[in-house]
């Protein structure tokens, strides 16, 4: 399970680099304002590639925190 | 290259200017935008990049606008659908007999108005066009296996498009066939995420598609030099075992893919690479052998010939000193690893490749290297003209060591021209490819030299040169700005091919004369390569090279170092 924080940590360096990583385990696409439809499937294609997987966005549309995030890639 | 190590080389910040470029299509560029940043990035690692993408859904409407914008260049990015909506997969109009009539109509008029675009905007910047890479949608009655009058129609439209741009100064149409090979059609849709989210290509395209747009719109600069074996390398067998008569290069020698080395190398000869011969051979058979009347390339092309039994570094070191250019600019073609690596040990900047004579196949991805490495957007006189003036070059050194300086150069019959270089793309070329006779090493994108041209007092002399010995062309660019009644230079280069001439006395001559002022500021700046400059500097500025920054020569110190000039000076320009 620290496999899916540590690599779900990598992809939000690369999509939000701005953001402070102590920030990472709150942000949500609620309380980040550059985290806009456009990010999410930039999130969701680097998440794709380093995980391994096919992401069915769709299946990830709500999941638009890194908490929601989080927890659908423990549960696949 | 993966989307993840996009993304880490977009979010690197250098300390180095930002180099703008417009990226426009009719969808959410998305990946796109991140592959298309990334690979410019990488061919830019000093500079930072800024993408420009216009309003989503005005395709026409940013190109128009793009030409007013400050930037170094375009990509436009076509898909079928941006030439009529009922082409992409994302509208519901039908695709019936008498709408298929009407798309063709459509696309043909769209085509008009995006040509005229598209010319407009490529009279102020560079642009890569990319055709079409998704396939058309299954509108047709027909099965897929047969074309169809549409289809047919539209591909003719489209090629006639293409071919009217591809003869505009600034227009660069993105290869499909090469596209084609590093991201093959049927990989290229990602209907899913097009539905869903209006973005056409899947990762991988993306990236492919990307990388050619960045190479297309700014591509390397080009080697200048081939240094080529012979022995199983221009043609197949050892001459001095099988004799003249015992070597090949054709289909009944089983050696034809040699010929076609031999005629890759007479093309590019062509179009101005120079070509040279390092072999292990006897001279005189070499000389026999090139003188074989089925040779696919003329002897005549190839200067120098090194054949002789010293060490190959040995024949290299004697080319690049009779082409004077660098290692770095030079390929070295051989099918020995071992010769291969005694050269790149001793010039390590030349690029090595091995002649791979067993194999047809590896022989045929060679040559698409070569012309990979070699490939230039036009030709130009002087291009034509390089290996003459080498030869030239090299008879006038022959010829100098016999009789004072001074006195030879009066009886060469010298010819100096200065005429203005504004709108000459050679100017350009010669700036940002010229080592060692360069005032400071700048390089300039073409928006930055459009812009250089702009400032108030500027002024770009091209000089032209021609002796007994023949014409040099174009082989100097002096340029900058007049700064009320200072004359300022930011621009000064020339070739190599021109040196030992006292071209630069009289260029500086022809400027004080032509300015009538009293002294030339010069922005200098020594490089690693500027040895030549920095010497000639040196003889201006009592002996010694100035340090980087703003130097000022005074007309009254000039006139005394400078040497009495036997040159005819021509004069075709007007400040």
């Amino acid at each position: 399970m620290e496999n899916v924080k540590e690599k779900l940590t990598g992809c939000f360096a690369l999509v939000f680099p701005d953001l402070d990583p102590a920030q990472y385990e709150t942000a949500s696409a609620q309380n980040m304002g550059d985290w806009d439809s456009i990010a999410q499937l930039r999130l969701l294609t680097a998440i794709g590639e380093a995980f391994d997987r096919e992401i069915d966005f769709e299946e990830f549309e709500g999941a638009t925190s890194f908490e929601a995030l989080e927890k659908a890639l423990q549960v696949q | 290259m993966r989307f993840e190590e996009a993304l880490r080389i977009v979010s690197r910040r250098t300390g180095g200017k930002t180099r703008t470029v417009h990226l426009f299509c009719g969808f959410v560029p998305l990946h796109l935008e991140t592959f298309l940043k990334a690979h410019l990035a990488l061919r830019f690692p000093e500079q930072n990049i800024a993408l420009k993408t216009g309003l989503f859904g005005d395709l026409e409407g940013n190109i128009s606008q793009a030409a007013a914008e400050g930037a170094e260049g375009s990509v436009v990015i076509l898909e079928w659908s941006d030439l009529d909506q009922r082409l992409g997969f994302r509208t519901s109009s039908g695709w019936s007999a008498q709408t298929l009539s009407d798309i063709v109509l459509q696309v043909e008029e769209k085509l008009r108005r995006l040509e005229a675009g598209l010319i407009l905007l490529a009279s102020h910047l560079p642009l890569a066009l990319a055709p079409p890479t998704i396939g058309l949608p299954p509108f047709s009655y027909l099965p897929p296996s047969q074309a169809g009058d549409s289809e047919l129609q539209l591909n003719a439209l489209l090629a006639g498009f293409l071919h009217r741009l591809a003869s505009h100064e600034g227009v660069r149409i993105v290869s499909a066939a090469l596209l084609a090979v590093t991201s093959p059609q049927s990989a290229r849709h990602d209907t899913k995420m097009d539905l869903r989210a209006g973005f056409p290509y899947t990762v991988t395209h993306a990236d492919a598609l990307a990388e050619l747009s960045a190479r297309c719109l700014f591509p390397a600069s080009p080697k200048k030099g081939l240094i080529t074996d012979l022995d199983r390398t221009l043609w197949k067998g050892i001459l001095g075992d099988a004799g003249v008569e015992g070597i090949s290069w054709s289909l009944e020698g089983k050696s034809q893919a040699h010929a076609l080395y031999q005629q890759v190398l007479a093309s590019l000869a062509e179009s101005g690479l120079l070509v040279a011969i390092a072999s292990k051979n006897d001279p005189a058979f070499v000389e026999a052998a090139l003188r074989r009347p089925d040779l696919l390339i003329d002897p005549a092309r190839i200067f120098p010939i090194e054949a002789g039994w010293g060490p190959k570094s040995e024949s290299v070191g004697r080319i690049l000193a009779a082409w004077n250019i660098g290692a770095d600019s030079v390929i070295f073609v051989d099918d020995s690893p071992m010769e291969l690596a005694e050269v790149a040990e001793k010039y390590p900047g030349i690029e090595c490749l091995r002649f791979p004579s067993e194999d047809p196949g590896a022989i045929l991805d060679l040559l698409w290297q070569l012309r990979a490495r070699f490939g230039r957007n036009e030709i130009r006189e002087e291009d034509r003209l390089r290996l003459a003036s080498l030869r030239a070059s090299a008879s006038l050194k022959e010829a100098s060591a016999t009789e004072a300086p001074a006195d030879f150069l009066a009886r060469l019959g010298a010819k100096v021209t200065f005429e203005s270089a504004a709108g000459d793309p050679r100017a350009f070329e010669l700036v940002n490819k010229t080592n060692q006779f360069n005032l400071n090493g700048i390089r300039y994108t073409e928006a930055e030299w459009k812009d250089l041209l702009r400032r108030p007092g500027a002024f770009v002399a091209m000089v032209s040169y021609q002796d007994r010995f023949g014409p040099l062309g174009r082989i100097a660019v002096l340029g900058g700005c007049m700064r009320n009644d200072l004359c300022y230079v930011d621009i000064w280069v020339m070739s190599c091919r021109a040196f030992s001439r006292q071209i630069e006395f009289q260029s500086l001559n022809w400027l004080f004369e032509k300015t009538q002022t009293s002294e030339i500021g010069f922005q200098f700046k020594p490089t690693d390569r500027n040895g030549p400059l920095q010497t000639f500097f040196a003889q201006c500025f009592s002996g010694n090279t100035p340090p980087e920054g703003e130097v000022v020569l005074a007309a009254d110190s000039y006139k005394n170092i400078c040497p009495a000039l036997s040159h005819q000076v021509e004069d075709k320009w007007k400040m």
